[in-house]
């Protein structure tokens, strides 16, 4: 697995209706309106926000490697796969992300765990003195807690949290390479982690991939956790880290006064933002809450006469779309599409 | 009174090391006191013994949180359990939480923007203060290498209070420097303590070439043939990257270091040369603050830093242990220019001052009108701190004079790298210090050997790949 493997996939997936620029958005979890219903329309939530840090040199590379094989080929603004590309795409292995549900908070979990394990690795050889290899104050205090009225300088107590790890990293299923790496990314006394870059040199791979692979591996280790009850230590590590309410924070407070019985042109009033702010707004809680009272805003002929259409075309782009229906807004056939994306075309 | 018998009693050591007593002295006389102890010599000694005694609380503002953490802990774990460091990290519970029962910590460090809080102010105000600190205190001055911003904001909030002692520590400070210390923390004819900067166990070389190239290549050759641990300084992220791999072709137990790297990296790559599993670290600035290793034997600069105050500083890294050690600054004709214009982008010109207050004006969030104005992080900070308390025109003609002062002293420090006088003594007489002897291994232009340092790096390269499962055993047993 690597960046343009998982590139290759998206693009398959965004089905030649997206610039080439969609996927960057998505990978690095921007949260506008139209990255945020790009991901519902074209079911790629796994790889939401996997790579916040992408930097653009890094993509372009990654596209122009795939152009240069033959795999993708650009036309005008728009990317699709060749007959090469489709053929390739079924011979990739399966990604285990989970993007949607983590929003790089995995990272989180991460730095707990690492600073726990620093902690426990100075203790239970007496030390009480250590630099912190997590600079991060939230996780600092995190642990602090954690740990607090724990019998900390126990070497037992050291052990029974190295056995967690040992017991739950085979059950995520991630492979012997994401172990490698999840292991030595760990510190303690007198066993430094390693950085990226030592990691790549000694595995002979790049830091993009290394990186993928460890996010994939937090995204396959944090279920496991969350659903077992023989991991105590680990699921307190995970407390807060899987995402509960999918709005953005700006989304929630929309929702909070739609609840109200406010119209949208008043919050947008009171809100003293754009209408079209606000139907992103609109959008993003059509995409979590499956009650979302759609015919509140559009009639269920328009939405039956939409879908049959796009399934007809075979697309989901609006301007397509907007082209067959002029009475109805851009905003109300994407609240259509959003609500039933199942809709396969 | 017998600090000696304090000293032993409450500290455990015996005696005091150069500087401290006399500094201590001033600060329970009730006198501002500035101090400048090179690093090492214990500084906080100078605000805990006389804190232990004073009725009422110290209060100490730190610029950097990991510092503050540090010390905090350091004191913690000698003992000292009244201590609690507040900074606006902390969530808001905690810190309202510990604002309640500020009364009953006796040593409390605070980062400076937390002064500009009301509701700090108001509990600060109900609490009888003995002391204020203000460590690194070079920090408040535009002259210091190290500004910033928001340290003056620690006179504003002084005027508030009702003037208890003051207490200004720092490792480097010229008369500009000092000068910025006692106006802007509105000091009382402030007792001036400075212990001499200079460090006899330290050598100093300077070298001219003709190319960076020549510079990778005098660094392969030193490095592979000499001691470390060391640090090698370089002008750019990007350089000091080339720097690292070019090492690690040559099998140097080396990373480079900057703020371009995600932070985990950066903390494991500083746990790695403490440790001892790196020899060599090719940084720019960015590394130093906060890293306590005290067996660095070689301090290489290959550039111009912009001030000699920064210089000094930079190689006063090397040889804490109070070993030998060697600093050599490579140079080649055009570096002068390549400070020169780093200097100046980091100082905000006229039209960009002009473009960003009038991009506030019409209403653009600040962050996005800095962006625009292409000012740089602490080129806004400077420019938001005085749109304050000047008017536009002041601040541009303020600014300009900060440039001109700039270049001045960046001319100081060429004249050290190019003037071929002994460079210890034209150091020293930048911070109005007189040499008064010089060891026998002085600097290239006294003439010196390096014998010492040419000793092959041993490393034993171990191989040996350690499982996953293994490495948690030797992790948590």
């Amino acid at each position: 697995m690597n960046l343009t493997t998982i590139l290759l996939f998206i693009i398959s997936k965004l089905n030649g209706e997206r610039t080439v620029n969609a996927p960057l958005h998505l990978l690095r979890g921007k949260k506008s309106g139209q990255t945020l219903q790009d991901v519902d329309y074209f079911n790629v939530k796994p790889f939401f926000g996997i790579f916040p840090k992408l930097e653009e040199s890094t993509y372009v590379k990654a596209i122009d490697e795939l152009l240069d094989t033959g795999l993708i080929v650009q036309n005008g603004k728009f990317v699709y796969l060749t007959e090469l590309g489709k053929q390739k795409v079924k011979e990739l292995p399966a990604f285990h992300f989970k993007g949607w549900d983590y929003r790089g908070r995995e990272m989180i979990f991460f730095g707990r765990i690492a600073l726990l394990v620093q902690t426990l690795s100075y203790m239970r050889f007496g030390e009480t003195s250590f630099m912190p290899i997590q600079r991060d104050r939230d996780i600092q205090l995190f642990v602090k807690r954690l740990v607090e009225g724990q019998p900390i300088t126990d070497p037992i107590f050291a052990k029974s949290i190295g056995d967690e790890l040992k017991k739950a990293l085979p059950l995520s299923g991630m492979s012997d390479v994401q172990k490698y790496i999840f292991a030595y990314r760990l510190t303690g006394k007198n066993e430094t982690a390693k950085t990226w870059d030592q990691l790549a040199v000694e595995l002979k791979s790049s830091t993009e991939a290394l990186r993928l692979l460890f996010i994939e591996s937090l995204h396959r280790l944090l279920p496991v956790i969350e659903k077992s009850s023989h991991l105590p230590y680990l699921k307190k590590m995970a407390i807060d880290i899987k995402v509960h309410s999918y709005l953005t924070d700006s989304a929630k407070q929309t929702k909070r006064l739609f609840d109200e019985g406010y119209s949208m042109e008043s919050i947008a009033a009171i809100r003293k933002l754009k209408l079209s702010t606000i139907e992103d707004h609109f959008i993003e809680m059509a995409m979590s809450d499956k009650s979302f009272p759609l015919t509140h805003f559009v009639s269920q002929e328009s939405i039956d006469a939409v879908l049959t259409k796009s399934r007809e075309m075979g697309t989901k782009r609006l301007k397509l779309l907007k082209n067959e229906f002029e009475a109805l807004s851009y905003f109300e056939l994407r609240l259509i599409l959003t609500t039933y994306k199942e809709v396969d075309t | 009174m017998d600090l000696k018998e304090i000293l032993l009693d409450r500290f455990g050591y015996d005696n005091f090391r150069p500087g401290q007593e006399e500094v201590i002295r001033q600060v329970l006389s009730g006198r501002d006191t500035i101090a400048i102890l090179p690093t090492g010599m214990g500084k906080s000694l100078c605000y805990q013994l006389p804190g232990s005694i004073m009725e009422g609380s110290v209060l100490i503002v730190s610029p950097l949180v990991s510092l503050m953490e540090d010390q905090a802990m350091r004191m913690r774990k000698n003992g000292e359990k009244r201590v609690v460091a507040l900074n606006s990290f902390l969530p808001y519970t905690e810190r309202q939480r510990i604002l309640g029962q500020l009364h009953t910590f006796k040593f409390i460090f605070i980062s400076p923007e937390m002064l500009s809080q009301n509701s700090f102010a108001y509990h600060l105000n109900r609490l009888s203060l003995s002391l204020v600190v203000v460590d690194e205190a070079h920090c408040i001055s535009q002259w210091g290498f190290d500004f910033r911003p928001d340290y003056l904001r620690i006179g504003d909030f002084l005027k508030q209070m009702n003037c208890p002692p003051i207490l200004a520590l720092t490792a480097t400070a010229d008369d500009k420097v000092l000068k910025d210390i006692q106006q802007y923390l509105r000091m009382d004819k402030p007792v001036v303590f400075r212990h001499s900067l200079d460090r006899p166990n330290i050598s100093y070389s300077i070298l001219e070439v003709n190319s960076a190239f020549e510079k990778t290549a005098w660094i392969i050759e030193r490095v592979t043939h000499t001691v470390g641990p060391g640090i090698i300084y370089a002008s750019s992220r990007k350089r000091a990257d080339e720097l690292a791999i070019a090492l690690q072709m040559e099998g140097v137990a080396v990373q480079s270091y900057h703020a371009g790297k995600e932070q985990d990296d950066r903390a494991i790559i500083q746990e790695q040369f403490l440790n001892g599993e790196l020899d060599w670290i090719c940084a720019t600035n960015a590394f130093g603050m906060g890293v306590h290793k005290d067996d660095i034997r070689q301090v290489i600069h290959e550039h111009i830093p912009a001030t000699v105050a920064a210089y000094v500083q930079e190689v006063g890294r090397a040889g804490r242990d109070g070993l030998p050690a060697a600093a050599t600054l490579l140079y080649m004709p055009a570096d002068e220019q390549t400070t020169s214009f780093i200097i100046q982008s980091d100082t905000p010109g006229e039209a960009e001052i002009r473009h960003y207050s009038k991009l506030i004006a019409e209403g653009l969030p600040p962050g996005e009108a800095a962006e625009l104005a292409r000012l740089t992080e602490t080129g806004k900070r400077v420019i938001d701190y005085y749109k304050e308390h000047y008017s536009l025109d002041k601040i541009v003609h303020h600014l300009k004079g900060l440039s001109y002062e700039k270049q001045k002293l960046l001319q100081q420090m060429t004249h050290l790298v190019k003037g071929g006088e002994c460079i210890r003594q034209t150091a020293l007489s930048y911070f109005g210090e007189v040499c008064r002897s010089k060891p026998a291994q002085c600097c290239s232009n006294c003439g010196l050997s390096i014998e010492w340092l040419t000793e092959a790096p041993t490393r034993k390269i171990t191989n040996e790949k350690v499982s996953w499962d293994e490495r948690i055993t030797n992790l948590l047993g």
